[in-house]
């Protein structure tokens, strides 16, 4: 203690440097990742800003032409923009729902008390923990109509009458991957929601008893306001991830059949890396991330608001 | 004394080493066989020419040439590259490759290829770029037992072949559900080739002209209709893609398909004698087929493009292009390997020989990479569900090209 105090400069000198060190030192700590933040994240994103304004296919590296907005009114007026963004709604209005339900069932059932728990949580998240690449090629075989388990199981119960091509019909396409892509991602909402429930004290519950509360009624008044703020985070975590994602549905289906599994970011995908076309591919990644960027901030108020 | 003359020796052993050791030449290819020869071949090319090491990268067929073009604009393109023809007016617009025409005429090697084989992969501009290492020629494959218990006749025309498959796509154990199909279509990526067979022979009809004519729509329409009213397609056909159409073949599910020699050592392991082939059946009014070409090239960024021209001309050499078929199981380019080529049975050899004649390569074209990768497989598959007809699907790849 003695030697700290001695340390110390002369206190004459002491304000001026000292606040200026306070001031400095967090933006001095912050600054590595802010540096890197802005040359791994925000860099792209002005550089695909700047691409989408520009004829700019990769094969003539020397053909980068100002188009102004031409690439955007392209794609507006482009049909495959429009399927993909009718697929990328309806693959986010489906499959966060869907993770979401199927996590809050798991997450009330692993806190409940019975023998082995430990491993069933542990064992819960292997979807979430495998690479999507291995998911992907899993569910190609299950829907796989030759040999496929999904139809064998279908049709030894007598539930089909002929094996269904899933990923190659239209009609089911979508659906089967956001089947897989459910399964893929209910871990995540599990594993948060059940660290929720662990922070709803019990004692609650035993009011709410004494009290002569119905389970549901104590569902809706303990439970979900206790995990509101969980689920909230989760589900905006996941809204921005499964909209983003399509390597689920690249390994799958490519697409296909036809433009059936097109989405927004595979769209955007396909047209920068397989036909070169950076300066269109990047109006599209441009005009999906100002929409999403619209669903994200209507959430976002939703949410704040329903928490007031 | 004697430490100094240790000393000056190791220095110049030393020396001698770095001077050698600066040559390497990364090398791109594709191999889908997991019985891969490149080490063997890397091992004997290093021994007779010291000064250079081979990098040898074994790159996934289905983002082959997506890695190709990114890699190189991002600046990290291999020394050298196995590529295909679709590719080569795209790489010689991106200033890509290097032209090896004044290399050929110095090498021996070149007297010893087939014949037409560098006249085929000449370059729209007149350069050289390619140097031929294999090539195959597509036909179809049949169940010849298939055939023979249904008293069926090798289709040669495409009403035989629609009657044929017809027939062959039945109820083998009787339990009301269709377990063999007549033919096995590849409605994925690479499935062009399927498609092309049963349209581009029709008179007056070419991925450049006449597309969209009645003969290119019919073309067309035919494939459609063999899907979607015939149904002599598995269910999965706008999805499949080789592994699916080999596999199924192999399998018993399919009675017929296209594909080209590289395949046929497969079948011949998994049905013997019960496999055949014959060239693709003529269609209105004539036949193609499509000439599968593989070449290597050497990219014009290499850093040491002499070394990089000695491995591809080491692969293209009598003795090492035998081997190096013998493991992508197509055909060696060398006249002197393809005489003693006893890999293949006879018959499918036979096969690729007889449907020589008609076979062609896709247009020299910069739209042909977009037709292969995505416009033919888009359009067909929305043809085979429904989604657009055949007119419309010709539309666009007439489109395509005039652009």
């Amino acid at each position: 203690m003695t030697d700290l105090s001695l340390s110390r400069p002369a206190p004459a000198e002491a304000p001026v440097p000292r606040a200026l060190a306070r001031r400095v030192l967090p933006y001095a700590m912050l600054s590595p990742a802010v540096l890197v933040t802005l040359a791994i994240v925000f860099l792209p994103m002005v550089q695909t800003a700047w691409m989408s304004l520009h004829d700019y296919v990769l094969f003539r590296p020397n053909d980068f032409t100002w188009v102004g907005l031409k690439n955007f009114r392209a794609a507006l007026a482009d049909e495959v923009f429009w399927i993909s963004l009718g697929h990328t709604a309806i693959w986010m209005a489906v499959t966060i729902p869907a993770q979401l339900l199927l996590g809050l069932v798991t997450a009330m059932l692993l806190n409940q008390p019975f023998p082995w728990r430990g491993l069933a949580r542990a064992l819960i998240i292997i979807p979430w923990a495998l690479p999507s690449v291995v998911i992907a090629l899993m569910w190609v075989w299950i829907y796989d109509s030759n040999y496929g388990i999904a139809n064998e199981f279908l049709l030894r119960f007598g539930l089909i009458r002929q094996a269904i091509p899933w990923l190659a019909d239209p009609s089911t396409a979508l659906g089967a991957i956001i089947l897989t892509l459910t399964w893929q991602g209910f871990p995540f909402f599990a594993v948060m929601i059940l660290a929720g429930l662990q922070s709803i004290p019990k004692s609650y519950y035993e009011a709410a008893s004494i009290d002569g509360a119905s389970a549901w009624n104590q569902f809706r008044h303990i439970t979900l306001p206790g995990i509101s703020g969980v689920i909230m985070t989760a589900v905006l975590l996941r809204l921005i991830w499964v909209a983003n994602s399509f390597d689920v549905i690249f390994v799958m289906t490519g697409g296909g059949p036809g433009y059936a599994t097109y989405t927004l970011p595979l769209y955007a995908f396909v047209k920068a890396r397989t036909n070169l076309d950076f300066g269109y591919g990047s109006a599209i990644a441009v005009l999906f991330t100002l929409c999403l960027m619209g669903v994200v901030v209507f959430y976002l108020r939703r949410s704040l608001k329903g928490a007031e | 004394m004697t430490f100094a003359r240790i000393g000056a020796a190791s220095v110049l052993a030393l020396a001698a080493g770095l001077a050698h050791a600066d040559s390497t030449v990364r090398f791109w290819y594709h191999f889908d066989n997991a019985d891969n020869p490149m080490d063997a071949l890397v091992a004997e090319f290093e021994a007779a020419n010291p000064g250079i090491t081979v990098e040898a990268e074994n790159v996934p067929w289905n983002s082959y040439y997506d890695q190709l073009y990114t890699a190189i604009i991002g600046g990290s393109a291999p020394d050298a590259a196995m590529v295909k023809m679709f590719a080569q007016p795209r790489l010689v617009e991106m200033g890509a490759l290097e032209p090896i025409g004044d290399k050929l005429a110095e090498w021996d090697g070149a007297a010893g290829l087939q014949d037409n084989l560098l006249d085929l992969t000449r370059a729209a501009d007149g350069n050289q770029y390619y140097l031929p290492v294999q090539y195959v020629v597509l036909y179809l494959y049949y169940r010849a037992d298939m055939f023979e218990e249904l008293g069926l006749e090798v289709p040669q025309t495409c009403e035989d072949f629609r009657a044929a498959a017809q027939a062959l796509t039945r109820d083998t154990d009787g339990d009301g559900q269709t377990d063999v199909w007549g033919f096995g279509f590849r409605g994925a990526k690479g499935g062009h080739d399927h498609w092309a067979s049963l349209t581009l022979g029709r008179e007056g009809v070419g991925l450049q002209d006449g597309l969209t004519s009645a003969a290119g729509v019919a073309g067309t329409q035919f494939v459609a209709d063999l899907f979607r009213t015939d149904k002599v397609f598995p269910p999965s056909a706008p999805n499949d893609g080789f592994q699916e159409i080999i596999g199924a073949f192999k399998a018993g599910k399919t009675a017929m398909t296209i594909h080209h020699i590289g395949s046929a050592n497969g079948m011949v392991e998994a049905l013997g004698d019960k496999v055949a082939a014959a060239p693709v059946p003529e269609c209105g009014g004539g036949r193609w087929t499509s000439f599968g070409d593989e070449s290597t090239a050497v990219l014009s960024s290499a850093e040491d493009k002499d070394a990089a021209w000695k491995w591809i001309a080491f692969l293209s050499s009598e003795g090492n292009n035998a081997r190096f078929n013998e493991a992508t199981g197509q055909l060696p380019v060398v006249k002197a390997d393809s005489a003693g080529w006893t890999l293949h049975p006879q018959r499918f050899v036979e096969a690729t020989v007889d449907s020589l004649p008609f076979a062609h390569l896709l247009p020299d074209s910069a739209a042909t990479a977009d037709f292969v990768n995505t416009v033919w497989p888009t359009a067909m598959q929305r043809v085979l569900t429904g989604a657009i007809t055949a007119e419309e699907m010709n539309a666009e790849i007439a489109a395509l090209f005039d652009d």
